[in-house]
C-alpha cells in the first residue's frame, strides 16, 4: 500500500481550495484520507517525495498534472439501467411531452452530464430503441460530458466488464454488445456512433454553454459533491441548457429544490423530475 | 439506428457590456450579465448595486450566486439587508445566499441572532447551521435562554435537533419550562433531546 505523504492542515486547505475553485467538488477534513490517497497516488506515479514539490507541479499544470489530478479525484462508479424508473419516465412522459414542443423535424437532444465512462447515455439510447414507440420517427442527438477526461476516452471506446452490464438482459447483451475478450463487451459500433462524448466542467459556463440547448438533462449524483455556492452555479449552467419546458433529471438522494428555486418540480408516475419553466427565454 | 446523428455545438455567444446590460439590459441580458459579473474584477460592486433595483426573480438569483460565489464581505454586506425584506421569495433568496457563503455570513450571526425583529433571528438560526458546531451550540443555546417569542425558539430547536450536542440539553430543558404551555415546542424539545442524548 502506498505511504500517504505527510500533509500538513494548511497544505491540506490549499489543494483543497485548489480543487474546489477548479471543479466545485468540496472536501473537508473528514475526507482528509481521501485526498491524501489521491494525493500520494499522483505523487508515486510522477516519482515526486514532497507534497510542496508536487503542488508546484501541480499549480504549474506540468505534462497536463491539473487534469489527471482532477481524474484522480472523480468518482467513476456505474452501471447500465441504473435508476430504470427515470428512464420509464424518460419513455413514458418526458420525450412525448417535448416532442409536443417542438417544430416537427427539430431534433430531441439528451444531455447525459457527468457521464463517466458512458453506461448513461449508452442506456439511454438501448432504452428508447426497445422503449419508445417514436424512436423510429424522431430525430434523437445524446451528448455525454465529463470533466474526466479518461473517462471520456474510455466512454468512445465503450467496453465494459460484467458488473456494469449486471441490469442488462441476455438478450440485450447479446442485440447490442458484441465479446471483447475475457469477461469484457463492446458496444456494438452503430450504438457507440449514436452518442457524443465530450469533456465539460459543470462549473464552468462557457463549457456547458458550447454544448447548446437540450430537452432533457441527466445530471444525477454530482451535485452531492458541490458546496451549496458550487450547487447553485451548477444549477444556472444547466438551466442555461434547458429548452424552456426541458426537463433535468436529478439522483434519486438529490433536489433541486433545495439548491435553486428556478426550475418547477414535476410528478410524473415513474419519477420526480425538474422543469424549466416555460416562460422566459433561455438566460 | 435511428439515433444515429452527429450535433454541431453551437459556437459561444459573444460578451456582453456588463454594466450597461446589467441596468437596461432586458432580463435575459440582465440574467447573462449577472452571470458575466460574477467572474469579473470588480463584478461584485457591480451586482451589489445590481441587487438594489433587481425584481425579476430568475436574475436575482444569478446575482445572489454570482455574490455567493464571491463569498467576500463585500458580498454578504451587500444581501443582508434583504433578509429583512417584506417580499417573502427575496428574503428566502438572500437567506439562501447567505448559507451558500458561511464564511462571509458567519461574522454577522451573532448580531442576527440578536435583532430586534423575530423574523430576523428566526431566519438566522438557519445561518448557524454553516458554523463550527461547538460555535453554533453555543449562539443557539445563547438564544434559547433569552428569547421571548416562541416560533424563534422553535427555530432554534429544530437546528440543534440536527446539529446539538449534549452541552446543549441544559438550555433546552430552561427553553422547555419557560414554554410549558407550548404543546408544539415541548414535543420539538423532546424531539431534539432525544436525538442528542440518545445512543
Amino acid at each position: 500500500m502506498t505511504e500517504l505523504p505527510p500533509v500538513s492542515e494548511e497544505e491540506f486547505r490549499k489543494v483543497c481550495d485548489f480543487l474546489y475553485r477548479r471543479t466545485g467538488m468540496l472536501f473537508t477534513e473528514v475526507k482528509r484520507y481521501y485526498v491524501q490517497r489521491r494525493i500520494a497516488e499522483r505523487m508515486v506515479s510522477l516519482g515526486i517525495s514532497s507534497f510542496t514539490t508536487y503542488f508546484a507541479y501541480l499549480r504549474s499544470d506540468a505534462d497536463g498534472e491539473i487534469e489527471k489530478f482532477i481524474n484522480a479525484f472523480t468518482v467513476n462508479e456505474t452501471y447500465f439501467y441504473r435508476e430504470e424508473h427515470q428512464l420509464r419516465c424518460l419513455s413514458s412522459d418526458l420525450l412525448n411531452e417535448r416532442v409536443r414542443a417542438k417544430r416537427p423535424g427539430e431534433a430531441l437532444r439528451i444531455w447525459s452530464v457527468p457521464c463517466s465512462t458512458g453506461e448513461e447515455p449508452y442506456s439511454i439510447a438501448l432504452w428508447l430503441l426497445e422503449n419508445w414507440p417514436e424512436v423510429d420517427v424522431q430525430d434523437i442527438e445524446i451528448v455525454g460530458s465529463d470533466i474526466d477526461t479518461e473517462c471520456v476516452m474510455a466512454a468512445q471506446r465503450g467496453e465494459y466488464d460484467q458488473r456494469a452490464l449486471m441490469r442488462l438482459t441476455p438478450a440485450l447483451i447479446g442485440k447490442y454488445f458484441a465479446t471483447s475478450g475475457a469477461d469484457r463487451w463492446r458496444i456494438i459500433e452503430d450504438l457507440r456512433q449514436s452518442v457524443q462524448f465530450t469533456t465539460a466542467n459543470l462549473m464552468n459556463p462557457a463549457e456547458t454553454r458550447r454544448h447548446g440547448i437540450f430537452d432533457v438533462i441527466f445530471c444525477r449524483n454530482v451535485l452531492i459533491y458541490f458546496d451549496d455556492a458550487s450547487r447553485r452555479l451548477a444549477a444556472e449552467n444547466l438551466f442555461e441548457c434547458l429548452a424552456p419546458g426541458g426537463f433535468i433529471c436529478l439522483g434519486h438522494t438529490e433536489s433541486m429544490s433545495r439548491i435553486s428555486p428556478l426550475f418547477e418540480v414535476r410528478r410524473f408516475t415513474d419519477a420526480i423530475v425538474y422543469q424549466r419553466p416555460q416562460g422566459g427565454a433561455h438566460g | 439506428m435511428p439515433l444515429i446523428r452527429r450535433p454541431s455545438l453551437p459556437s459561444e455567444s459573444s460578451a456582453a457590456d456588463t454594466t450597461a446590460s446589467l441596468t437596461h439590459g432586458t432580463s435575459d441580458e440582465r440574467w447573462a450579465a449577472a452571470r458575466a459579473a460574477a467572474v469579473q474584477p470588480g463584478g461584485v460592486a457591480l451586482l451589489a448595486a445590481a441587487l438594489a433595483q433587481e425584481r425579476d426573480p430568475r436574475v436575482l438569483e444569478a446575482i445572489f450566486t454570482g455574490l455567493a460565489r464571491a463569498g467576500t464581505a463585500q458580498s454578504a454586506a451587500a444581501v443582508l439587508p434583504l433578509i429583512r425584506s417584506h417580499d417573502a421569495s427575496l428574503r428566502a433568496g438572500a437567506l439562501d445566499a447567505l448559507r451558500a457563503m458561511p464564511e462571509a455570513s458567519s461574522p454577522h450571526v451573532p448580531r442576527l441572532l440578536a435583532d430586534p425583529d423575530a423574523d430576523v433571528r428566526l431566519l438566522s438560526c438557519e445561518l448557524v447551521r454553516g458554523l463550527p458546531e461547538g460555535e453554533a451550540n453555543r449562539l443557539l443555546c445563547d438564544l434559547l435562554d433569552r428569547e421571548a417569542e416562541k416560533n424563534v425558539a422553535a427555530a432554534a430547536v429544530e437546528v440543534l435537533a440536527e446539529i446539538g450536542r449534549s452541552e446543549a440539553l441544559p438550555a433546552l430543558a430552561r427553553c422547555a419550562e419557560r414554554f410549558a404551555g407550548d404543546a408544539f415546542l415541548a414535543f420539538s424539545i423532546k424531539v431534539a433531546t432525544d436525538r442528542i442524548d440518545g445512543p
